[in-house]
């Protein structure tokens, strides 16, 4: 008759459970480090105060409101916005022509801003913000 | 008659060196948290064609109580643009990243002062987002 031979269990020493656990660390360090993030890269001009009127005027102008996009003055749907811009920047040649000028009502969601500022930089426009500034004037 | 006296040698066990290691990972790990700001709550907005993005020099992150933060730390919108040239220095422009991590219910009011504010220091703004999944085809 044949017995049959016992399998031998043969643990890790335990003294190298702390080697095992400095190497997953390891691991796991290298893992979040290489995540890579995702975004846009977005080329604004240099914050200046407006100074010329007149010169501002000639700039195409998007306004942007929660439920509305308005381009130099007519009111748009999103899906109308893209085309129209497309249209609106056909016509300048000049880098300083193919400035939009963005104006945003505070309460405009950030994901709307920018699907707004793609459709802009896409069509080939130079963004620029105009931001009111907070003023303190004191009365005597 | 003088005896000798023998030396003793006090040498750290080389089968501790593992151990040694791993509190040494363990507090290098915890210094480098202390700098990032991956403890401040946000959620990027959705867009599509995004790109891969370079490493920043500076990271601005509006949290989802709208506070502004600079590399984890809380910083008012004024004290931004001083505090953003001082890290980028004198580095050249096109390598002056910023990352702009805005929370995606913040509105106008709270991010457009930080991209003016970005813009003021000379940073080279990156917005980071998340891609935008296609809806599955019917």
């Amino acid at each position: 008759m044949k017995l049959k031979r016992g399998k031998l269990l043969i643990d890790p020493p335990a003294s190298a459970s702390s080697d095992i656990a400095f190497i997953l660390i390891i691991f796991f360090l290298v893992c979040a480090a290489v995540q890579p993030e995702t975004g846009i890269a977005q080329i604004l001009p240099k914050t200046e105060e407006k100074t010329e009127k007149q010169e501002q005027s000639k700039n195409i102008e998007v306004s942007i409101t929660p439920n509305s996009i308005i381009l130099n003055g007519s009111p748009l749907k999103l899906n109308e916005f893209p085309l129209k811009l497309n249209a609106a920047l056909s016509k300048k040649t000049r880098d300083e022509d193919r400035i939009v000028t963005v104006k945003s009502a505070p309460n405009t969601p950030y994901p709307l801003w920018i699907k707004i500022s793609q459709v802009i930089e896409q069509a080939g426009g130079i963004l620029t913000l105009e931001i009111e500034s907070d003023r303190i004037i004191n009365v005597e | 008659m003088k005896l000798p006296r023998k030396k003793l040698t006090a040498s750290v066990p080389s089968f501790a060196m593992g151990d040694i290691g791993f509190l040494l990972l363990i507090f290098f790990v915890i210094l480098a948290r202390a700098q990032d700001d991956s403890h401040v709550r946000w959620q990027p907005a959705k867009l599509k064609e995004v790109e891969m993005v370079a490493s920043p020099l500076a990271s601005v992150t509006i949290d989802t109580g709208f506070k502004n933060y600079l590399d984890g730390k809380e910083i008012s919108t004024d004290a931004l643009p001083a505090a953003l040239s001082q890290i980028l220095g004198d580095t050249p422009s096109g390598k002056r990243y910023v990352f702009l991590k805005v929370h995606k219910e913040a509105k106008a009011l709270h991010f457009e002062p930080i991209i003016a504010a970005i813009s003021e220091a000379g940073g080279d703004l990156v917005h980071i987002l998340e891609p935008e999944q296609p809806l599955p085809s019917q």
